[in-house]
């Protein structure tokens, strides 16, 4: 239903490839800023070391990570689209529980996200002035659970919102019995 | 159709925006300090790559000392992502030849991997018993050998490289038992910290100009070999 239209897949497409690209670019901002905002190199350059870091989901991940990071990337898009359907197409209200599943996944799934060079975590930025480092050290996988848990999250959204999508539009009998 | 209460209809925006910030905020806090985001002692997000210490005689290089780029990795003996970092420095060393130096500097998370300062004196110890070489062929053959992430068996491996690359074992091992090195190793982690590394391995890439390249975590070949060839550029 969603995914028959070719401007829901764009959406899903565009949002999946911009998170891509933050978190592969996430540990180096710093030498981006840098680069493009240097005048004396050029242009080409300033396109083609992004694109080059781009490849660092190979290098720069573990294979646990670079899957749950593909795997949140893709459903975020997807989550996205399928939120855009329903606003746009049905005019209606979202589920609680799809709303607050869907911002779950997508804040768990960006915590989880970034875990490149180690202990490299979004989440413990957030968790630096409290110690982040010493708490990412005491669990099993070293942060890799924010993002298993981020991809739960997203696919509980997912089914909530495709459960909304495909239940149909009539008016519920139950308001006006009470 | 049901009637729901009228305020739900801005939660998804609202929701959305929120984590939109928060994912915008972690994405900040990465780059604008620079590099990642886990710091080894919380709260040093400060990093500034001219508080790098200069290349001194306790530093070990590989390459030419007067090549005109000059890499400094500030690396964990038990990191994962140090050890696939450490094949892609050996390659772009070995092909770029003279015109790049590498620097081997220490930085054991200690709350990550317990073993990584203890195995960082051991390279100390090679190297003050066989010298520059020895440093580096304890380095290779260390990071060939093991798995990373702290599951290295440090009693068996560390003596077999030592015996591997030609060094007194006796010697090494009352090398390794003192504290020697300590305040060396510290000094590189504490400096990799004020230069701005939040994680391993970190480099900097300095061009002959003197001006410095960040590169955080283990990022391909390719892409280290353009920032070495912007470096070689900025005379």
């Amino acid at each position: 239903m969603v995914f028959g239209s070719w401007s829901y897949i764009a959406l899903a497409g565009v949002v999946s490839f911009t998170m891509f690209v933050l978190a592969t670019w996430l540990p180096n901002f710093r030498l981006l800023r840098s680069v493009w905002l240097d005048p004396s190199v050029s242009y080409a350059d300033k396109i083609v070391l992004p694109v080059r870091l781009l490849e660092s989901i190979t290098t720069n991940f573990s294979v646990l990570s670079a899957s749950y990071t593909m795997a949140t990337v893709v459903l975020v898009g997807v989550n996205i689209a399928f939120v855009a359907y329903i606003l746009q197409r049905q005019k209606q209200q979202l589920s609680a529980a799809g709303v607050t599943a869907g911002t779950f996944g997508i804040l768990s799934g960006a915590a989880g996200v970034g875990c490149a060079a180690c202990g490299s975590l979004a989440i413990s930025a957030l968790l630096a002035t409290a110690g982040g480092a010493g708490i990412v050290a005491l669990l099993p996988l070293r942060g890799g659970e924010f993002g298993i848990l981020g991809v739960a999250f997203l696919c509980a959204a997912m089914y909530y919102l495709a459960k909304h999508i495909a239940r149909p539009t009539v008016c519920g009998i139950n308001s006006y019995i009470t | 159709m049901e009637i729901q209460p009228r305020q739900n209809n801005l939660l998804i925006p609202v929701a959305i925006v929120i984590a939109g910030a928060l994912i915008a905020g972690a994405v900040y806090l990465g780059g604008a300090t620079g590099d990642g985001a886990i710091v080894p002692q919380a709260g040093a997000q400060t990093g500034d790559m001219e508080q790098m210490n200069a290349i001194a005689s306790g530093d070990h290089i590989r390459g030419n000392p007067d090549a005109p780029v000059i890499i400094v990795e500030y690396s964990d003996f038990e990191c994962p992502f140090c050890k696939r970092f450490h094949e892609t420095m050996q390659q772009a060393t070995a092909e770029y030849g003279d015109q790049v130096a590498w620097v081997y500097r220490h930085f054991p998370l200690d709350q990550l991997h317990s073993k990584a300062r203890k195995e960082a004196v051991a390279s100390e110890c090679a190297s003050e018993l066989g010298g520059n070489d020895a440093f580096w062929e304890f380095t290779d053959r260390f990071f060939e050998l093991t798995p990373s992430n702290d599951q290295t068996d440090i009693d068996t491996v560390l003596p077999q490289i030592a015996g591997e690359i030609g060094l007194d074992g006796a010697r090494f091992a009352s090398c390794l038992a003192g504290k020697k090195y300590d305040a060396h190793i510290e000094a590189d982690a504490q400096n990799a910290v004020a230069t701005g590394g939040n994680g391993t391995p970190w480099s900097i890439v300095i061009a002959p100009s003197g001006k410095k390249y960040p590169i955080s975590g283990a990022q391909p070949l390719e892409a280290v070999k353009q920032i070495i060839d912007l470096a070689l550029k900025d005379n």
